[in-house]
C-alpha cells in the first residue's frame, strides 16, 4: 500500500504542477481582452472570450493523470498486479475535473443530453487519443511542404503554431463562423467581429515567435548560413497563412491587415523578451503596455481595412516590412534574448 | 585552417576558456579532450561563431569568427552540444532543410541524403519527428546535417557518445577518409580509445587552460596515461553500503 500511495502522491504532484502551469495565462492577449471588457462594463464580451478559452482548456485538463508518470518507470516499479489496478482506478480521481464532471452528472437540473455531452468531452480528454496522435506528429503532418530555401522552416513554424492552444482558441470562432455562414445565420455585421476575435486569439504567438524552438532550435538558427530577416520571414509566412486561412470565411483582407500589424507590433517582444514557451498551452507574451499596443494595432488595422478597403494593406505591409528589417538586424547582431 | 590566439571567454569572474592559442592544419583530426567543465564546448562554440570571445582572436578558413559569421557558417559543418534540432521536423526533413539552406543542388542533395540516411542507419526513423527520436538517432541526424553541405571544416562536439558501435565505426572511417582529402576535423570527446585511434593532434584543456597541444608523434606514452597525468587524476569512490544487506 505504501508503494501505491507513493505513486499516487508523485502523480498528484506532477498533475498539480502541470495544471498550475496550464492555468497560468496572464500576459496572453485573450486574458487582457477579457479583463479589459469587464472594466468596459461589457460582461457579455468577457464571458464570450472566457468561454472560448475554457472550451480549449477543458480538453487537455481532462487528460489522464497517469500519463504524467514515465511509462518505463511505471513498468519498473515493483508493484503487484493488484497494486497496479488500484493505481489505475484511483488516478483519475486525482484530477479535479473528474469530480466536477461527476457533480455535473449528478446535478438533477442538468438534462441527460447535456450530462452526456460534457461526459463525452471529458472522456475524449481523458483518453486523449488526439494528444497522443499529436505527439507522434499525426495532426502536425497536415502542414504541407513549401517550396524554396525557406520551405522547410515555414512548415516547421506552422507545425509549432498548431501545438499552441492560442491557435485552437482562434479555431473555435473560425469554425463557428463557417457553420453559421453555411446555414445562412451569420449577419454581415458579425463578419468583422469574428475576424477580430480570431486575430485577438492569434496575436500572442506573434510575440513568442521563438518560444517553441528551445535552446537547440536557437543554436541551429545561429548555425544556418541565413540572414536574420529570412529566419523571421519564415515564421511570419507561417503566421500569416494561419491568419488568412482562419479568417477566410469571414473578412480575409481585414484578417491579413490585422495579422501584419500583430507581427509588426509584436516584433520587439518576440526578439528582446524571448521566453521559452510550452506546447499545448496558451502562450505568454508581453506585459500589459506592449500587449495593449499590439491589441490596439491589430484590431485597429483590421477594422480600418474593413472600413476603407484594400489600400489600407499598403501601410500595414510597409510597417511589417520595417519590423522585419529591424528584427533581422537584431538577430544578425545576436540580440535574440 | 583553424587558428586562435589568446582566446578567452569569461562569464563574470569565471574564465571558462583562458587564453588558448593553437593552430590546426588542413587535413588534421584534432581531438580536444578534458574533464566536464574544462572548456571544450565553450571553445567549439567560440570557433563556430556561436559565442563571442571575451578577448583574443580566432580564424577558421581564414575567416574571423566574430566578424565574418555568415560566410563562416557556409564553410563549416557543426555538431553542437545540444544537437540543434527542431522538434517539429522529421529526420529526413532536417536533411532537406540543410540542403535547401546551404544551396546544395537537387541533383546532389537527393543522393547525399539517401547515402547519409543509409550510412548512418537512420532509415527506421526517417519520417519520425526529432522530438520523438532516441538521443542516438537525434545525434546521428545532427551529424548528417553537419556532413551534408560538404564542409571544409567539421566541428563535432562529442560525436561518438550515445551512438551505436556500427555507426561509431562508420563515423570513424568517414572522418579519417575525409581528413585524407583535406577536410579539417575538430572534435571533443570523452572516449579516449576512439580519439587515440583517429586523431592526428591532441589538445587537452584543464580548467579553461591549454595543458597539451601535441601531434600523435609528439605524444609521450598512451593517451590515457597522458590524460590522467594532465587533465584529471583517476580516482575511485567507495560506497561501503553497496552490495551489503
Amino acid at each position: 500500500m505504501r508503494a501505491v500511495l507513493g505513486v499516487l502522491r508523485a502523480t498528484y504532484n506532477a498533475l498539480r504542477r502541470e495544471q498550475q502551469s496550464r492555468l497560468k495565462v496572464p500576459a496572453n492577449n485573450l486574458y487582457y481582452a477579457a479583463v479589459a471588457s469587464i472594466f468596459m462594463l461589457d460582461p457579455t464580451l468577457a464571458m464570450f472570450v472566457a468561454t472560448v478559452v475554457l472550451i480549449v482548456l477543458f480538453f487537455p485538463l481532462s487528460a489522464d493523470p497517469l500519463r504524467l508518470a514515465p511509462a518505463f518507470r511505471l513498468g519498473l516499479w515493483p508493484l503487484s498486479r493488484g497494486e497496479r489496478g488500484l493505481v489505475r482506478a484511483i488516478s483519475p480521481w486525482l484530477n479535479p475535473v473528474t469530480w466536477l464532471v461527476a457533480a455535473f452528472a449528478l446535478w438533477r437540473r442538468v438534462s441527460v443530453g447535456m450530462a452526456a455531452l460534457v461526459s463525452g468531452v471529458f472522456a475524449l480528454g481523458f483518453l486523449a487519443p488526439w494528444r497522443r496522435a499529436a505527439s507522434r506528429g499525426g495532426i502536425l503532418r497536415i502542414a504541407p511542404r513549401f517550396p524554396g530555401a525557406l520551405g522547410s522552416l515555414v512548415r516547421k513554424d506552422l507545425r509549432g503554431l498548431l501545438t499552441t492552444l492560442d491557435f485552437y482558441c482562434a479555431l473555435v470562432p473560425a469554425v463557428a463562423a463557417i457553420a453559421y455562414r453555411a446555414a445562412g445565420l451569420l449577419p454581415k455585421e458579425a463578419f468583422l467581429w469574428g475576424t477580430l476575435l480570431v486575430l485577438l486569439a492569434l496575436s500572442t504567438p506573434a510575440q513568442t515567435l521563438f518560444g517553441l524552438d528551445g535552446r537547440a532550435g536557437l543554436t541551429r538558427y545561429r548555425l544556418l548560413p541565413m540572414a536574420g530577416w529570412k529566419v523571421l520571414l519564415a515564421k511570419d509566412i507561417a503566421f500569416l497563412l494561419a491568419a488568412v486561412v482562419l479568417t477566410a470565411a469571414l473578412v480575409p483582407a481585414a484578417g491579413l491587415a490585422g495579422a501584419l500589424a500583430a507581427l509588426a507590433f509584436g516584433r520587439k517582444t518576440a526578439i528582446q523578451e524571448n521566453r521559452t514557451q510550452l506546447r499545448w498551452r496558451l502562450q505568454a507574451g508581453a506585459s500589459f503596455g506592449p500587449a495593449l499596443l499590439q491589441i490596439a494595432g491589430t484590431l485597429g488595422a483590421a477594422s480600418f481595412e474593413h472600413a476603407r478597403g484594400p489600400l489600407v494593406l499598403i501601410p500595414c505591409l510597409a510597417l511589417w516590412a520595417v519590423s522585419l528589417w529591424w528584427g533581422g538586424r537584431q538577430l544578425d547582431a545576436g540580440q535574440l534574448a | 585552417m583553424i587558428s586562435c590566439r589568446g582566446l578567452t571567454k569569461r562569464f563574470g569572474e569565471f574564465a571558462a576558456v583562458d587564453g588558448i592559442s593553437l593552430e590546426v592544419a588542413p587535413g588534421t583530426i584534432c581531438a580536444c579532450l578534458g574533464a566536464n567543465g574544462a572548456g571544450k564546448s565553450t571553445t567549439v562554440r567560440m570557433l563556430t561563431g556561436l559565442l563571442k570571445p571575451t578577448s583574443g582572436e580566432a580564424t577558421v578558413c581564414g575567416l574571423d569568427v566574430s566578424r565574418d559569421s555568415l560566410e563562416l557558417r557556409r564553410q563549416i559543418g557543426v555538431l553542437p552540444e545540444d544537437l540543434g534540432l527542431f522538434e517539429d521536423l522529421s529526420v529526413e526533413e532536417h536533411l532537406r532543410l540543410t540542403a535547401d539552406v546551404y544551396g546544395v543542388s537537387d541533383s546532389h542533395s537527393g543522393k547525399r541524403i539517401e547515402q547519409l540516411i543509409t550510412g548512418l542507419r537512420l532509415e527506421p526513423a526517417r519520417h519520425t519527428f526529432a522530438g520523438r527520436c532516441s538521443h542516438g538517432t537525434r545525434k546521428k541526424t545532427a551529424l548528417a546535417m553537419a556532413l551534408l553541405p560538404n564542409p571544409k571544416v567539421l566541428f563535432l562536439d562529442e560525436p561518438f557518445e550515445a551512438i551505436d558501435p556500427v555507426t561509431s565505426k562508420t563515423m570513424r572511417d568517414l572522418l579519417v577518409s575525409a581528413a585524407a582529402r583535406g577536410v579539417t576535423v575538430f572534435l571533443t570527446s570523452h572516449i579516449l580509445p576512439v580519439a587515440e585511434e583517429i586523431a592526428t593532434r591532441f589538445v587537452i584543456l584543464r580548467e579553461g587552460r591549454l595543458v597539451l597541444n601535441a601531434s600523435r608523434a609528439e605524444l609521450e606514452g598512451s593517451l590515457e596515461q597522458v590524460y590522467f597525468d594532465l587533465a584529471e587524476p583517476a580516482g575511485t569512490v567507495a560506497l561501503d553500503w553497496l552490495g551489503h544487506d
